[in-house]
């Protein structure tokens, strides 16, 4: 077992935003990795296993610094529900989309990868317009539903993307930047434990996973969700409000680019 | 060290409300300070990741 610094240092910084913004380990860092030579056998489980790890930390650590209140037992709080109807709708989207691949059911890649990298790119830049707007934030539980359903399809059918439309879809839904970054760690930590069990059940069809990257990537990931609920809860919501619609634009950028750059 | 003391009821039945809690009612540097079950927490976080590693150098 070796840890490779820079790998450690990469997963490290996207987990971070990961953690604080809601979006962009897997978007962010899997292209990278992939530019510098991994070969989507040891990116793809390996991120999903360490943000299944890392998602749930996350999650437990915003509750722990106050971030978000999520309930185990009676009463459940409306925080918990939301995640569990996101994460639910996650879990369904990418069982359909392991589905899709058992059963090779190719869909033309590039144009739905567009589609999401136009979606996220054109949320982020709503996102900035209601900052200038100042729109009023009441919570809209159908248009969250609207939204998770949105980013569930998209994921379904292999596009990606989910972090970036729960997220934003969560805070056009008048949900606290703060409280909405919780629950989309969370969630996505129960995404990727359904999208692990289904890796296994691929590799028990004979694909052969190489995990020499999961120390370093599960090091940097760890460590960047521990102390990002902290950050999210000393800085001020202000902050967050500009930060998370400006990471998610750069992010729909980096999916357009993949799609023609790549 | 302390807990800190929140008024629950100022928010009642929102979304996100300890938290808008504590943004409206603490300074950055209030909140900045760590309790007791914040460091326990981080404790028994840093055990898991030990016995993480050892799995992963046992198993790799």
């Amino acid at each position: 077992m070796e840890l490779i610094l820079y790998i450690v240092l990469l997963a490290f910084l996207f987990e971070m935003m990961d953690s604080s913004a809601g979006m962009g380990f897997g978007t962010g860092l899997t292209p990278l990795l992939f530019l510098i030579g991994y070969d989507p056998l040891q990116v793809v489980p390996i991120l999903l296993i360490s943000e299944a790890v890392t998602g749930v930390t996350s999650g437990i650590f915003h509750h722990e610094f106050q971030n978000v209140k999520f309930s185990i037992k009676r009463p459940i709080t409306k925080e918990t529900k939301i995640m569990l109807m996101i994460s639910g709708i996650g879990c369904f989207a990418i069982f359909f989309s392991v589905i899709l691949t058992y059963y090779s059911l190719k869909l033309p890649k590039d144009v739905i990868k567009t589609y999401v990298g136009i979606l996220v790119l054109f949320m982020g830049i709503i996102g900035i317009i209601r900052l200038k707007c100042k729109v009023r934030d009441t919570y809209k539980p159908k248009l969250l539903t609207g939204f998770a359903a949105l980013a569930g399809f998209n994921k379904g059918i292999g596009a990606g993307g989910y972090g970036p439309v729960v997220m934003m879809g969560q805070l056009f839904s008048g949900i606290y930047e703060k409280t909405a970054t919780a629950i989309v760690s969370l969630a996505e930590g129960f995404v990727c434990i359904v999208g692990v069990a289904a890796f296994l059940l691929i590799s028990s069809y004979g694909v052969t996973i190489d995990f020499v990257l999961l120390p370093s990537i599960f090091t940097g990931g760890f460590l960047a969700a521990i102390l990002s609920p902290y950050i999210v809860r000393v800085l001020p919501n202000n902050i967050w409000k500009l930060v998370i619609p400006i990471y998610a634009i750069s992010m729909g950028i980096l999916t357009l680019s993949k799609v023609f750059l790549l | 060290m302390e807990e800190i003391n929140l008024q629950k009821d100022a928010f009642p039945d929102e979304i996100g409300s300890i938290a808008k809690i504590l943004d409206s009612e603490m300074t950055a540097l209030e909140r900045m300070k760590i309790t007791r079950h914040n460091l326990i927490r981080i404790s028994g976080a840093a055990i898991f990741y030990l016995i993480m590693m050892l799995i992963f150098a046992a198993l790799l």
